[in-house]
């Protein structure tokens, strides 16, 4: 579901499904917490390869974003889709995530800002 | 919507010859030599059934079984063995791993359509039977998401439109609360997370909402803002909810002032349509999801309403649709449709005609729900 790298100070999920929906939320959940708890605390979500995102997905994205805040961890996304990026703006998702349309330098580059 | 077979055999001309068969049947089918090549493809999408032989080099049909059985993404998947050898002792073990059914190879080919579209069928009857009486226990126990009928109010006509998605309920609400003759409180979520999840979930979030509707009434609060600032601190305090989110627009009419007082959280932006310019404005919210934090945001927008207005609140399932490439999100799309059709005699009908009738349904992929507030 997601591939993890390692970048400047940071790690970068990127999601590798089209379609983020209601059958992968439960599994995107589990490995992005997986991978907070193994100390990747900093996780920049790549959304390049997602072309739609349903409610549920974006349910388990906000609930990961609660989890990483009580483990002292912080989420961001990037490369939101025209569409995707509208629905984010729309219902106030991106005063809950820091939405990036280019990749950060570090964490400290506009992301703690943010 | 065309029925997907996923089809595994390490024998390349059987795969072309059934395939053949079924694509002719109006099936989509995708086609896998190996059980490796397969669990590739099943990521990639979840068919409606898998039509899998038994015998394979290197993993079996038998091991591809159990592979699924273990991965809950796959282990509801109906499948179906598909073999050369069907002695008694084999059909056995594939029963025993709960395949649906198995199919002798020997099996022309069109009997083995006929006998998947009964399988699927019959599926699809169990879980239509299901689906009711779950449905009737709810109704029974009186639990609605949706109410039966909106209120009356003077000066103001109330309507909606609700449809779930393929039979299941999700997690849209909606809900009239009527306070006095010259108020009605108008509910419209949808509580993010999985149908039946979502749907379970929707009847704690309308409790909440109904109660701190009521008791902040009681208090002399009318303020929908400061009722959903209420309304998210019990949603974030309460461990059930743990990471349960909803949207939620709420609206108070005001009848005598000829006003609507519209708050949102996560909600989709409200259209206001005025009937003296034809002006029609998006008028998006300022709050965020229940339930993400303590401090909401929330503010408040007051909308005046002349005769011949028309507010419409809606949930995503309006705004996402199937498209050829996939499944896609428009709001700008659904507004120039409702261009067409707001300001017009009977509103209701067009969008009922227009968006829930049965030609919209292919592109549908979520329940959906519309609120219609018209000043008269």
């Amino acid at each position: 579901m997601i591939e993890i790298t390692g970048f400047s100070n940071y790690h970068i999920a990127t999601i590798m499904i089209a379609e983020a929906n209601m059958e992968q939320a439960d599994v995107f959940k589990h490995e992005l917490i997986t991978e907070m708890d193994s100390g990747k605390k900093q996780i920049l979500i790549s959304f390049e390869n997602v072309q739609y995102i349903d409610s549920s997905f974006l349910g388990a994205l906000v609930a990961s974003l609660k989890y990483a805040l009580t483990i002292g961890g912080d989420l961001a996304v990037y490369g939101l889709n025209e569409n995707i990026l509208n629905l984010f703006e729309m219902i106030r998702m991106d005063k809950v995530f820091k939405v990036f349309k280019t990749v950060p330098a570090s964490y400290e580059d506009g992301w703690i800002a943010g | 919507m065309a029925k997907k077979i996923l089809l595994v055999d390490d024998d390349r001309f059987i795969l072309q010859l059934i395939c053949r068969a079924l694509g002719a049947k109006g099936f989509s089918c995708r086609t896998a030599k190996s059980v490796h090549e397969a669990l590739g493809l099943l990521y990639d999408e979840i068919p409606d059934i898998v039509l899998s032989d038994y015998s394979m080099p290197e993993i079996d049909g038998f091991e591809f079984r159990k592979v699924l059985l273990r991965d809950k993404r796959y282990k509801n998947i109906p499948f179906v063995f598909y073999t050369s050898f069907a002695d008694e002792d084999t059909m056995q073990k594939g029963l025993e791993m709960q395949a649906v059914d198995y199919i002798d190879k020997n099996t022309p080919v069109h009997l083995v359509v006929s006998k998947l579209n009964n399988i699927l069928d019959t599926i699809r009857k169990q879980h239509e039977k299901s689906l009711f009486e779950i449905g009737a226990a709810a109704e029974a126990l009186n639990l609605r998401s949706v109410p039966l009928a909106a209120p009356t109010i003077e000066g103001f006509k109330l309507q909606f439109l609700y449809q779930t998605y393929n039979h299941y309920p999700g997690g849209d609400f909606i809900d009239f609360i009527k306070t006095d003759e010259n108020t009605v409180f108008v509910i419209l979520g949808d509580v993010m997370g999985k149908k039946w999840g979502a749907w379970f979930f929707s009847f704690n979030f309308l409790s909440y909402i109904r109660s701190a509707i009521r008791l902040c009434v009681f208090d002399g609060i009318s303020s929908p803002a400061s009722i959903l600032n209420k309304i998210n601190r019990i949603v974030c305090l309460d461990p059930v909810l743990g990471d349960v989110l909803s949207t939620l627009s709420l609206m108070m009419i005001d009848q005598s002032a000829s006003k609507v007082y519209y708050a949102g959280a996560g909600d989709l932006p409200v259209i206001h349509f005025s009937k003296a310019d034809g002006n029609i404005a998006c008028v998006q919210s300022a709050g965020l999801l229940l339930g993400i934090m303590e401090n909401g945001l929330y503010q408040e927008d007051v909308l005046e309403m002349h005769t011949g207005d028309q507010l419409i609140a809606i949930t995503d399932g309006m705004i996402d649709f199937m498209t050829e490439t996939g499944k896609t999100s428009d709001y700008t799309l659904f507004v120039r449709k409702l261009e067409r059709i707001l300001g017009q005699s009977d509103t209701y009908k067009e969008i009922k005609d227009q968006m829930f009738s049965a030609t919209e349904d292919e592109s549908v992929v979520d329940d959906r729900s519309i609120v219609i507030i018209e000043k008269i």
